[in-house]
């Protein structure tokens, strides 16, 4: 427990002491609020800030979390993970510390997001709802952080990595019910969204504003969570260099 | 026990053997491996360091097996590789703190004592961005001591410093062996290995051709060193009982058996090229020499095989 601290100490030190890279993954959930939550002319519902608001905070953490994993392919290619392998300490240590700094540097970019939300006019921000919201982004970075953080042990460098990355991040969000409910889709996308993990998070968070809450949803990626993080321990395990 | 036995310990990377049959016994001293890059130094101090599982043949650290006993292994060694990797965006006393916190050190008085012993303690809390790199391979080595291993493993520890730099690091290295510590170390600086090393261990395409001090070595190979400065780049001329060690542009170096039988040989060869001699020296030999009589010259013949050297670097 304690190396895992210290792993996440280390890595939100470092993340924190850079003063360009804190606020710039803000950018883009925050064009998304501003460009197309206040912009964005629809006809099913009376305000599309308050729609789109958990969508944007889902994108928020799937950003951070699929992030997550090039602190570990830098970790890499500098040569830290060699010594951190060679240490007596748990392998699944580092792992940990990844999951627990990409997670919680994703909760702190979605409570920048939903201030700004909240500044913006939107009005389903209740404390509990509040809170309900983080409980979801936890299991989802989680999840998330830790299948990156596995994927960028077998990636060789960061082009590699950012590749991937490139390749599910946005398709998983455009595939998802953030931008538009299940019964305004073309029924295809319908049938691919409701299989699609980044919608469970969403629709679990919106539910909590217009009960019932779907606790199937979130119970769905919180398994998911528990068997991507034993799968990635495994792998830590077993890793050679 | 010694603390490093290895017996028929081998590593190959698909066709490529980069580690081939290493037998040694490694005990209190400081133990320099030799060789070339690319000849499997680094492929040992992984396989040693549990980093990398042999292919056939076994290795014990501090008593353990490296394989099916790496968890005990970790607990008694450090490694510090030749990457140079410290966070410049931590002070150095968060840095070692960092590693004594995985290492399950306590308290803050190891980390302040590791940090004077490398004579860091005015700068420790500077970023280590800041560090010299020097200061940045001694805060590596105060890093690997703050859990007071039994065995350590340095890789290319001077690679890129200064000599005051490489100076220091010698220094500590021979405090530590003096300690009790065994330090297992490779490197491509044949006279730091002379100078550091209680005894040292030639490695040459995977293979461990020679181990022994390098007093033994250097006397075990006898002759003599001839060095031959020219008036103009002189062709390598060969003559008997020498044998050309390295040719620059105006510089001849040979191994003779015996330098007053060659040299004249040499002179009057080399004045049939045309090419003038204008300084000669004779000593005796060196590590150099003794290195390239075992290891023969790695860069002479044989293409640039591109698959092993993209596998070389790929498990680097």
């Amino acid at each position: 427990m304690n190396a895992v601290l210290a792993y996440f100490l280390r890595d939100m030190r470092r993340w924190l002491r850079g003063r360009f890279n804190v606020w710039s993954a803000l950018v883009m959930p925050a064009a998304w609020l501003i460009f197309v939550g206040l912009a964005l002319p629809t006809r099913f519902t009376e305000s599309y800030l308050d729609f789109i608001a958990p969508g944007i905070l889902v994108l928020t953490m799937l950003s951070a979390g699929m992030q997550g994993g090039s602190s570990l392919i830098f970790d890499k290619i500098l040569g830290f993970l060699n010594k951190f392998l060679a240490l007596p300490s748990p392998r699944e240590a580092i792992l940990f510390g990844k999951i627990l700094f990409t997670t919680v540097r994703g909760l702190l970019q979605a409570t920048v997001i939903m201030l700004l939300a909240i500044l913006l006019g939107a009005t389903i921000f209740s404390p509990a709802m509040v809170g309900f919201a983080y409980l979801v982004l936890l299991v989802f970075g989680i999840l998330l952080s830790a299948f990156s953080t596995a994927l960028a042990l077998y990636v060789e460098d960061h082009d590699g990595y950012a590749a991937v990355n490139a390749l599910l991040s946005m398709p998983l969000f455009f595939t998802s019910s953030a931008l538009m409910p299940y019964d305004v889709m073309p029924s295809w996308l319908a049938a691919i969204a409701r299989y699609n993990p980044v919608s469970w998070a969403i629709d679990a968070i919106r539910s909590f504003a217009a009960p019932p809450v779907l606790w199937a949803s979130l119970a769905g990626l919180g398994l998911l969570a528990l068997a991507m993080v034993a799968g990635s321990s495994y792998l830590f395990r077993r890793v050679t260099v | 026990m010694a603390a490093i036995e290895t017996s028929g310990l081998t590593r190959r990377f698909g066709e490529l053997v980069a580690v081939d049959g290493a037998d040694l016994a490694v005990d209190h001293e400081v133990f320099g491996l030799l060789g070339p890059n690319g000849s499997g130094k680094t492929t040992t101090v992984l396989m040693l360091t549990t980093l990398l599982r042999p292919t056939a043949g076994s290795a014990r650290v501090a008593g353990h097996d490296v394989v099916r006993e790496a968890a005990r292994v970790r607990e008694r060694i450090s490694y510090v590789p030749q990457d140079m990797a410290v966070d410049i965006k931590l002070t150095g006393r968060e840095n070692v703190s960092f590693y004594a916190a995985l290492y399950g050190v306590p308290g803050r008085d190891r980390v302040d004592e590791v940090l004077g012993i490398l004579g860091l303690s005015d700068r420790a809390d500077d970023l280590t961005g800041t560090y010299s790199g020097g200061m940045r391979r001694r805060l590596e080595l105060a890093q690997a001591l703050v859990h007071e291993p039994e065995i350590l493993f340095l890789d290319e520890p001077t690679l890129g410093l200064d000599v005051a730099g490489r100076r220091a690091i010698w220094d500590h290295v021979a405090d530590l062996a003096r300690r009790g510590m065994t330090v297992f170390v490779t490197t491509h600086y044949m006279d730091e290995a002379d100078r550091a090393c209680d005894r040292v261990g030639v490695i040459a395409k995977g293979r461990l051709v020679a181990v022994d001090t390098p007093a033994a070595l250097r006397s075990g190979l006898g002759g003599e060193r001839v060095e031959l400065a020219t008036d103009r780049p002189a062709p390598p001329v060969a003559v008997e009982g020498a044998r050309l060690v390295s040719a620059e542009a105006d510089r001849l170096v040979y191994h003779a058996d015996v330098a007053a039988e060659a040299v004249p040989a040499l002179i009057a060869d080399l004045a049939a090229a045309g090419v003038r001699v204008r300084g000669l020296t004779v000593a005796a030999p060196t590590l150099d020499d003794v290195f390239l009589a075992l290891a023969g010259r790695q860069d002479g013949g044989g293409g640039f095989d591109y698959r092993s050297f993209r596998n070389l670097l790929r498990r680097r």
